[in-house]
């Protein structure tokens, strides 16, 4: 009797684990760098992300060089000069959902996720504001934040004549499917 | 009964403790690889900004103005330093000005431009094509990059020579492959072999050529993110350049530094050639950097963007 208790007990805990997992390959992340001279925007749909509803940990990682500018001058330096993409070819964010979500059940959720976010190769501690929807059980992620250059050792030096704002506003979408 | 009840829930509790840690692990552990797997880089992604600019000193690089680009040129060489010519009483050359050019490079495509110039050197249009045909990868799958030039240079003033009664002995025509390749962030090579051919040899002297192939050798070393060395070599292989003593032809050298501004590129940079254009400087460079007669010259371009804007979603 015991044994089938244990069995039982095992069995259920390991079969829940791959459940939890959600994952999204085609997570859309846009940039926006407002300025007076000039307002410059990139986007990509390239960003991946994993999410476990079990745990509420939560990854992100985005190709910079996916990062499509309207002008190509400006994606060249903003690879070349700025990202340096040949160095630091991803950003990534590593960290926790903080609050618990229920997402057997529809509805939105604000929620914030604290973790480590590395852009140009310089990690720093971030608590990012989000919101969570659960609808008809699929589940989607988007968020908005800003970045600051300065946090992130990306030199904007005085001879350039672009202007780009100090702070780059970042905007996360993510429509994540169950992982099998 | 005690006993194995007790043994019965200490078993419970381990079971769960440990069921709980796994699933912990487990899931830790699958998170991370599975983002491993997820987001591996794309492979083969086309090596970019292997050059600054569309040109160094005297030769063109394998970049090329992107699509509805426009790229203006405006390039100068002052007169020599030293030598006859130079000296105080011409400031150093910077009085005179051996050639000015001024020029257009505009992106049909990514990959294709169609170039237009214009230079104060024997009064010389020109008119070209350049396409970039292969692109370096990331992955060494293609481990440089090649850009095949075509141009015409039409020389539509009556200068002081008759030869050009026959207007067909204006045109001369440059065919060039150009292959480069970044070897690191901070430097890139290129090598370039170019072929030649006048309708009429230029200068008009007996036994001058009217085609010949020339070489050149040109490199960037970055010393910080925006500025760079430059050095720049040609070599025409021309038996008649290679043995007249009077006038004597050398081999056209620059050296400089590039510096990016975004949006501009200037080159500051000092060579033996007078001219800008390789239908002059590949045919008539006659001064040597040995005599002082070598000058001041600088290259800006400017890039200017015709791409519609989308529309923001901010």
């Amino acid at each position: 009797m015991k044994y089938i208790g244990v069995i039982l007990l095992v069995w259920f805990a390991t079969n829940r684990t791959g459940q939890d997992i959600y994952a999204c390959k085609n997570a859309v992340v846009t940039l926006y760098s407002k300025a007076p001279i000039e307002d410059i925007e990139a986007r990509t749909d390239k960003g991946t992300s994993v999410l476990n509803t079990a745990t509420g940990e939560l990854a992100f990682s985005v190709p910079i060089r996916s990062f499509k500018f309207d002008k190509a001058l400006m994606q060249e330096h903003f690879n070349e000069n700025y990202m340096e993409s040949d160095k630091y070819p991803q950003a990534t964010f590593k960290g926790k959902l903080t609050d618990k979500v229920d997402v057997t059940k529809d509805g939105t959720y604000p929620v914030t996720a604290s973790g480590v976010l590395e852009v140009h190769g310089v990690k720093q501690t971030r608590s990012i504001p989000g919101k969570l929807t659960v609808a008809n059980g699929a589940i989607s992620l988007t968020s908005e934040f800003t970045v600051a250059c300065k946090d992130h050792k990306i030199e904007i030096p005085t001879l350039v004549f672009h202007n780009i704002a100090e702070s780059i506003r970042i905007q996360v979408s993510a429509a994540y499917s169950p992982y099998k | 009964m005690k006993t194995s009840l007790l043994f019965i829930s200490l078993l419970f509790t381990v079971s769960l403790s440990k069921a709980q840690t796994t699933t912990k692990d487990t899931a830790k552990s699958s998170t991370d690889s599975l983002m491993n797997t997820l987001s591996i880089p794309e492979k083969g992604e086309p090596v970019i900004a292997t050059f600054k600019a569309t040109r160094l000193i005297l030769s063109q690089t394998t970049e090329t103005v992107k699509k509805h680009g426009l790229n203006f040129l405006v390039i100068h060489r002052f007169g020599d330093i030293g030598g006859s010519a130079g000296g105080g009483k011409t400031l150093w050359g910077l009085d005179n000005s051996s050639d000015i050019y001024i020029g257009f490079e505009y992106g049909l495509s990514d990959n294709l431009n169609i170039d237009f110039g214009r230079s104060k050197f024997e009064s010389l249009l020109e008119l070209g094509l350049k396409y970039n045909i292969l692109h370096q990868k990331t992955d060494e799958s293609m481990p440089f990059a090649l850009t095949l030039i075509g141009k015409t240079g039409l020389k539509a003033y009556h200068s002081n020579t008759p030869v050009f009664d026959n207007y067909s002995n204006r045109f001369s025509h440059l065919l060039q492959a150009v292959v480069a390749r970044k070897f690191s962030p901070a430097l890139s090579l290129q090598v370039s072999p170019m072929y030649i051919f006048n309708n009429a040899p230029f200068p008009f002297l007996y036994g001058n050529e009217r085609r010949f192939l020339a070489l050149s050798a040109a490199g960037r070393l970055k010393f910080s993110k925006r500025m760079g060395l430059v050095i720049d070599y040609v070599h025409p292989f021309s038996n008649f350049r290679n043995s007249s003593v009077n006038p004597r032809f050398y081999d056209g050298l620059g050296v400089g530094i590039e510096i990016e501004t975004g949006g501009h590129v200037f080159t500051i940079n000092f060579t033996n050639a007078q001219a800008i254009s390789e239908f002059n400087y590949l045919n008539d460079t006659e001064s040597d950097w040995g005599k002082g007669q070598f000058r001041l010259g600088f290259t800006i371009s400017r890039i200017f963007d015709f791409n519609k804007k989308h529309k923001s979603g901010y």
